[in-house]
């Protein structure tokens, strides 16, 4: 244990790779920061009408990114964790917990942003195209407000830019010519933003290349990977509450409730889940929302019969009837007395229900019914990647890939934490 | 003792009746609290609102709540689902005609996941070689990690796309109607394979795990030592007592596979088009066909219960012991 990479190396080589790699954007978003707290304070009606998901996301993300580095090295001897030995789960973990967090600083390319479909349709991974930017015709420095709208524009994108031009290649001759595909369009020189009289051509690079409406592959893959989790991790707690609530009724109280609960609980572990969720998704409608209900209410039978288990044996138990007789109330009974006891079995459910429900997320997006089409999502980039199966393998690459090592990684931790708190079982 | 068994098949057959029944009524609330007019999924509101009027009562959506479940149940038992609005046919007929390709589907998945669960477990347990047993679960549990439709499209992009070894969709080819009746199975074969595959291999990995720790945990017990000690020789040792005893924990986890492979044919069956229950339910959902969609929610559902049912039963067969446990 003592020598080899560690989790804690691992988490400080992936802070220092984005830091390097993104360091302009870490700036800008404190610039962005700073310049929104000084519009606060000059004029803060309209700057709380600036206020966006995007921005708010982006500055989170920002100082959560700075602090890693202190929070790290305080945690550093106090957290076992962080000094256990690396392997491909827990790099994998940490990769996650990155992409999750830092989403906006990983990529800043929107998601959504689609333009100039002819040149940037099914584009494989690795491949550039020229960018061109128009000059605003808005006059500038009207407003604080205004000014920094720009700002925000030129650093968080958004999903629609009309100033934007792109091209497979550009020649410059009186006017700049650019070609789209085949076609060759012209535009005067004095439309475009330049510098000193130079025109300023960008590259536009598409690390994992686009999809079918010329999105980019790698900012969609980074942000799908933000709404599993978000699913994950809200539906596994719905099955928590909800299993570990009525697990402890039907454990302690016994009675009609108890046989109504395990009729049910029965029904449901052998019954094709999928098929339920579906017909309440079509009934009541798909959003973010209902997806998390819909899966954390289907998931909480397990818990809730290792629960209900528990609880009948720690009935029996002295420390747990003394604890009646101080008069406890039932909900402290639940929390200080049960909990503590069931952490581990319960623990290793819900690593198994997560990966369960991620799964779960992606096969109904895959079929329609997930997060729907306003979010991005492995399960339906799978699915639109199966249309163009011919032409662009990397649709399904990626998103396939991302998936199945999310699963695999909390299968195996699953696992492991399986073995770790049964040490019986290695034998 | 066989009065005992008689009086539990006839519990487990009404405790079976009992779970249908709760979830013909689990299905009525849900429909019940879905938002929107059930008429309006009917006709286009456009059409007016006498109309619709004459529709509610028609489907007697104006008697009381009470009434309207009492005739669900009862239409339900009596086989009546009403009919779906795009075949414009009686429920249960479409279903039918789909449900039969998936059982058959399901069926066939079934089985070669147990035989090949247990055959590797088998041949594992053989070679008794820790590092391939550790190889094996590893790669199982990975291949368990992989989704279906994400494996289905792999197949499909690597067999058919590259190498143009198997059709891309479907069940038949364009010709089937021509071929004569050998090639048509054959026809037919050559377009499961990928989707069998696809199917059966999480199934696969699952049961081997079950299969692997109930054969070690039979094989520590001391009457195997036993029978090796009295030099009975290891093939007959396996054959005729590791097996029987490592299966019988096994009947009552194939019940609980038979649910995740019919919810793993609603996959397979989208990925690569096939003609089952799976993807009539998925199709009459896109297409807000209601009651097809009730009916096939319903239909897997009660076929899940079923199958429980006669794994208890054949569990019971095995073991006339478990006459109590079944109860519970």
């Amino acid at each position: 244990m003592k020598s080899g990479l560690k989790i804690i190396h691992w988490i400080v080589l992936l802070w220092l790779l984005v830091t390097i790699l993104r360091f302009d954007l870490i700036i800008n978003y404190l610039y962005l920061i700073i310049s929104y707290i000084g519009l606060l304070f000059t004029n803060a009606s309209s700057a709380l009408n600036v206020l966006s998901f995007s921005l708010v996301d982006a500055s989170l993300s920002t100082l959560l990114f700075l602090l890693i580095v202190p929070l790290i090295l305080f945690f550093r001897n106090r957290v076992p964790f962080l000094k256990s030995k690396l392997n491909f789960f827990f790099a994998f973990f940490v990769v996650l917990v990155f992409v999750f967090l830092f989403a906006p600083i990983i990529t800043n390319k929107n998601p959504e942003f689609s333009k100039n479909l002819a040149v940037t349709k099914l584009l494989p991974p690795l491949s550039t195209v020229k960018q061109l930017e128009l000059k605003s015709d808005k006059k500038q420095n009207s407003f604080d407000a205004e000014e920094f709208i720009i700002k925000l524009q030129q650093i968080i994108k958004p999903s629609f830019n009309d100033k934007i031009i792109l091209a497979d290649s550009v020649a410059l001759a009186e006017r700049v010519i650019y070609f789209q595909k085949s076609k060759a369009l012209e535009i005067e020189k004095e439309k475009l933003i330049d510098k000193e009289g130079h025109i300023i051509i960008k590259e536009k690079y598409f690390l994992l290349g686009t999809d079918e409406f010329g999105r980019d592959l790698f900012s969609r893959l980074i942000y799908g990977t933000r709404i599993s989790l978000t699913v994950g991790i809200c539906a596994v707690i719905l099955s928590f509450i909800i299993g570990i609530i009525l697990g402890f009724i039907a454990g302690y109280r016994g009675g009609l409730l108890d046989i109504f609960l395990n009729r049910f609980t029965e029904i449901f572990l052998a019954f094709p889940v999928i098929y339920l969720v579906v017909l309440i998704l079509a009934l009541f409608g798909s959003s973010i929302i209902s997806v998390i209900i819909v899966l954390g209410i289907s998931g909480w039978m397990s818990l809730f019969k290792i629960v209900k288990s528990e609880v009948l044996s720690i009935k029996q138990k002295d420390f747990f009837s003394t604890a009646e007789l101080v008069g406890l109330k039932k909900s402290q009974l639940l929390i200080k007395e049960i909990l503590p006891v069931i952490l581990a079995p319960v623990l290793v459910n819900l690593v198994f229900l997560f990966s369960n429900v991620v799964l779960a997320e992606a096969a109904l997006s895959y079929l329609g019914l997930g997060t729907g089409n306003s979010y991005p999502s492995w399960g339906s980039m799978i699915s639109s990647g199966q249309e163009y199966i011919t032409k662009a393998w990397w649709l399904i690459a990626f998103p396939g890939l991302g998936l199945i090592f999310t699963i695999y990684t909390f299968n195996s931790s699953g696992r492991m934490l399986v073995k770790l708190f049964n040490p019986r079982l290695k034998e | 003792m066989k009065s005992d068994i008689v009086k539990t098949l006839f519990t487990r057959f009404f405790s079976s009746l009992l779970t249908i029944f709760l979830l013909v009524s689990f299905l009525f609330i849900i429909i019940r609290l879905s938002p929107g007019d059930p008429t309006d999924k009917y006709i286009s509101a456009k059409l007016g609102s006498e109309l619709s009027e004459k529709i509610a009562e028609k489907f007697s959506l104006t008697q009381p709540v009470t009434d309207q479940y009492f005739s669900f149940v009862e239409n339900v038992f009596k086989g009546d689902m009403g009919v779906s609005y795009n075949y414009r046919l009686p429920v249960f007929e479409v279903i039918w005609e789909y449900f039969s390709f998936t059982l058959v589907f399901a069926s066939i998945s079934f089985i070669l996941q147990i035989i090949l669960s247990i055959w590797l477990a088998l041949w594992i347990i053989k070679k008794r070689n820790k590092w391939l047993d550790n190889f094996v679960a590893n790669t199982l549990l990975f291949i368990y990690s992989v989704p279906a439709f994400v494996l289905g499209v792999v197949l499909i992009y690597v067999f058919s796309v590259n190498l143009n070894l198997f059709p891309i969709s479907g069940l038949k080819s364009l010709d089937y109607d021509y071929l004569p009746f050998f090639s048509q199975i054959l026809d037919k074969i050559h377009h499961l394979i990928l989707p069998l595959i696809t199917l059966t291999a999480a199934g696969v990995a699952l049961f081997y795990k079950y299969v692997k720790e109930s054969i070690d945990e039979v094989i520590q017990n001391t009457f195997i030592v036993n029978l090796r000690a009295s030099g009975v020789n290891e093939k007959t040792i396996l054959k005729k007592h590791v097996i029987p005893n490592a299966i019988r924990p096994l009947i009552s986890v194939a019940g609980i596979e038979l649910g995740i492979i019919l919810g793993g044919t609603l996959i397979t069956e989208v990925i690569f088009s096939l003609p089952g229950m799976g993807r009539l339910a998925i199709d009459s959902i896109l297409s807000r066909d209601y009651p097809l969609v009730i009916g096939c929610v319903f239909t897997a559902g009660a076929v899940m219960i079923l199958a429980n049912f006669f794994a208890d039963i054949i569990k019971l067969k095995l073991d006339k012991r478990l006459v109590k446990g079944i109860l519970n």
